[in-house]
């Protein structure tokens, strides 16, 4: 088991810079999960620890030794490929017991070990079949036992569910879960589904265009977005996000007659922006109410997604449309009138030029 | 049934104005090839299964009369052409191995990011598509005991590579190990080339070596093409004629084809020699079978 240590690492691929100053430090024993959209250098800074790719410049430290120059051979890391890379024609047995084969373990070790993690996998059954004749949920688990056989320093993992079907990447992701907190191996994943890295993760890594925005445990990511890609990245559904103007203590949105009202200490450290300001809130933080009260506006239903166990309604205000949250059921049907707030401590005040949150850390 | 699986013509297009039928056109672009398959193909083989029963020959107005199996008895016991036989054999086994070494060592070392990579590739390709007699004639001056310019540059002085009866059957080998293992190569490089980058990826992260990586992973992949490639390289090379007849007319290096050339051509003994060629079509036939069938095992992994 190991730390990993990524310290100022750039990477270019010619003239275009996929990774920008990256520092990263990967705890003992830490699933760490990378998230981003396609091409934000997510897969490229995984390939870089595990050595399939090398950086430009910069440190890559594998418990406190420096592994850049290293080839992939040499750093006892585990990977598991999005496209499972299994050896075609080798059966499921050879598939897992290659790595140890190929530093010529003995027979018995070795299929002691091979035993070991097909049952932990659950794929005893299949040893003697071929890849080509297993369903992808098995063919990830037999990367994954190629990857775990040898006892690594860490497994990386690309996607590893990305290509298989929503029902079997819930069921994986649990199994994912559970052998890591089994074996308790230093971990990183990398995914564009953020419920994926929402479920798995100690820790969820949030990189764009190769630059690191926001590093936290999930829900640190989900309630204190560090800036406004952060903010609409991750929850689903994405959070809403307005331009607004204050008056007062009257936040207005993009184009509504009427104002929000706020509280002095939520608006103190957002008054000074002066390139303007983006209001961010999560559907849960819209709050709708039959009735005229304190605070709420009065605005149209335009759409309802009944998801079962709640649903998410869309109110028309000024040129913006609000998703809100609610119990399933509350809002009969669209056309509907209804009065909206928003909840002051759940809201977030992004700067318009920098896309920074104004309220900071909390 | 045949005008179902067809697409139907063009009700306006010229040939329906003509009055032809679906059938007539499929049969006017079918008959011509099938009609010069049996009157080139099978009707001389054929004729030939006939002569090998007997004692015919083509050079004398003399009845043929049928001998039964005695020509091929004749042949299987003659120890000449067992020598033929042991004879080719050996070249085979030289000019197939060196092709498939020379072959797929050049793909390997070109299936990476070389400059000039087209260029190179093709260059090494131009051997294979010269005529096997100009082969054979220009390297019969390479070979040259007195001018040759192989002599010169290994320093052999007058090294005679051809009239040595030990040496011939290699020299032969080694211009058809010359012109033929681009045909490996080029057959290696699209089976290499096919082999998933990522596989190499994982391999290296479960620190296989090099050669544990070639071994293991490039060889058994590349496999089924390659035996495509052996097959019709051992084939050709059993039949070969013209490399070794313009190259070289030592006894060491009489190949089975040209036995039987002088058997059909010098020494006319038409059913004779038509028995021999029968005897060499089955063997042929029986050797692509076994690579066939290894063939298939490879593709079944």
């Amino acid at each position: 088991m190991a730390q990993i240590d990524i310290q100022n690492v750039q990477k270019f691929f010619g003239q275009h810079q996929v990774l920008k100053d990256l520092n990263l430090t990967i705890e003992d024993g830490e699933f760490v999960v990378m998230l981003g959209q396609s091409g934000g250098g997510k897969t490229t800074a995984l390939r870089a620890i595990a050595g399939l790719e090398t950086v430009t410049s910069g440190k890559i430290l594998i418990n406190g030794e420096e592994v850049q120059n290293r080839k992939a051979a040499d750093r006892d890391i585990a990977f598991v490929f999005q496209s499972f890379s299994l050896y075609p024609h080798m059966t499921v047995r050879e598939n897992i017991a290659f790595p140890l084969r190929a530093v010529r373990m003995n027979a018995a070790d070795r299929d002691r070990a091979v035993k070991a993690v097909a049952e932990t996998l659950q794929i005893a059954q299949h040893l003697d079949r071929k890849p080509s004749a297993l369903s992808g949920g098995d063919m990830q688990r037999v990367a994954i036992g190629r990857a775990l056989v040898r006892r690594p320093q860490a497994l990386l993992m690309d996607e590893p569910l990305g290509v298989l079907d929503a029902k079997l990447r819930e069921q994986m992701r649990a199994e994912i879960k559970r052998l890591h907190i089994a074996r308790g191996s230093t971990s990183v994943y990398v995914t564009h589904d953020q419920i994926e890295a929402m479920s798995l993760a100690d820790r969820i890594v949030i990189l764009h265009d190769g630059v690191l925005q926001q590093v936290g445990a999930p829900d640190q990511v989900y309630l204190q977005p560090t800036n406004l890609f952060v903010a609409k990245f991750v929850g689903s559904p994405v959070m809403n996000v307005s331009d607004v103007r204050i008056d007062g203590n009257n936040v207005r949105l993009n184009g509504a007659e009427a104002g929000f009202r706020f509280p002095d200490e939520t608006l103190s450290t957002v008054r000074h922006a002066e390139a303007g300001l983006t209001l961010g809130v999560r559907p849960e933080a819209v709050l709708l109410a039959h009735h005229q009260g304190e605070g709420y506006v009065p605005v149209v239903t335009t759409n309802i997604e009944p998801l079962g166990s709640h649903d998410i309604v869309d109110v028309q205000l000024g040129g913006t449309v609000l998703r809100s949250r609610t119990a399933s059921g509350f809002v009969s049907g669209e056309g509907q009138q209804v009065w909206v707030r928003l909840d002051p401590a759940q809201a977030h005040f992004f700067d318009k030029a920098t896309g920074l949150n104004m309220r900071g850390a909390n | 049934m045949a005008s179902q699986v067809m697409t139907n013509l063009d009700p306006k297009s010229r040939a329906a104005a003509k009055g032809l039928s679906d059938l007539t056109i499929r049969n006017l672009f079918i008959i011509p090839t099938i009609a010069f398959l049996i009157i080139f193909n099978i009707f001389p083989l054929l004729y030939s299964l006939a002569y090998s029963f007997t004692d015919f020959r083509a050079s004398t107005r003399a009845p043929a009369n049928f001998v039964g199996l005695q020509n091929y008895r004749d042949l299987l016991s003659d120890p000449f052409i067992w020598s033929n036989f042991s004879i080719t054999a050996k070249y085979v086994l030289i000019s197939v191995t060196g092709q498939v070494l020379v072959g797929f060592g050049l793909a390997m070392l070109l299936n990476r990011a070389i400059p000039a990579k087209g260029l190179i590739t093709t260059l090494l390709l131009l051997p294979m598509m010269l005529s096997m007699a100009v082969v054979g004639l220009f390297w019969k001056l390479l070979y040259d005991p007195n001018f040759g310019i192989i002599n010169y540059f290994l320093g052999l002085e007058k090294f005679e590579w051809l009239a040595d009866p030990d040496m011939a059957l290699y020299a032969i080998a080694i211009v058809d190990i010359w012109m033929w293992a681009p045909f490996v190569m080029l057959l290696s490089l699209a089976g290499l080339s096919a082999v998933p980058k990522h596989l190499y990826e994982a391999a290296e992260i479960d620190r296989a070596s090099g050669l544990y990586t070639f071994f293991r992973i490039t060889l058994p992949l590349v496999a089924p093409i390659l035996m495509i490639a052996i097959i019709f390289r051992t084939m050709e090379a059993f039949k070969t004629f013209d490399l070794a007849y313009v190259l070289s007319s030592q006894p060491t290096t009489e190949l089975i084809a040209i036995r039987l050339y002088k058997m059909a051509f010098q020494e006319w003994q038409t059913g004779m020699s038509s028995a021999f060629a029968y005897i060499v079509l089955i063997m042929v036939v029986a050797i692509t079978n076994i690579y066939v069938k290894y063939l298939n095992k490879v593709k079944a992994r």
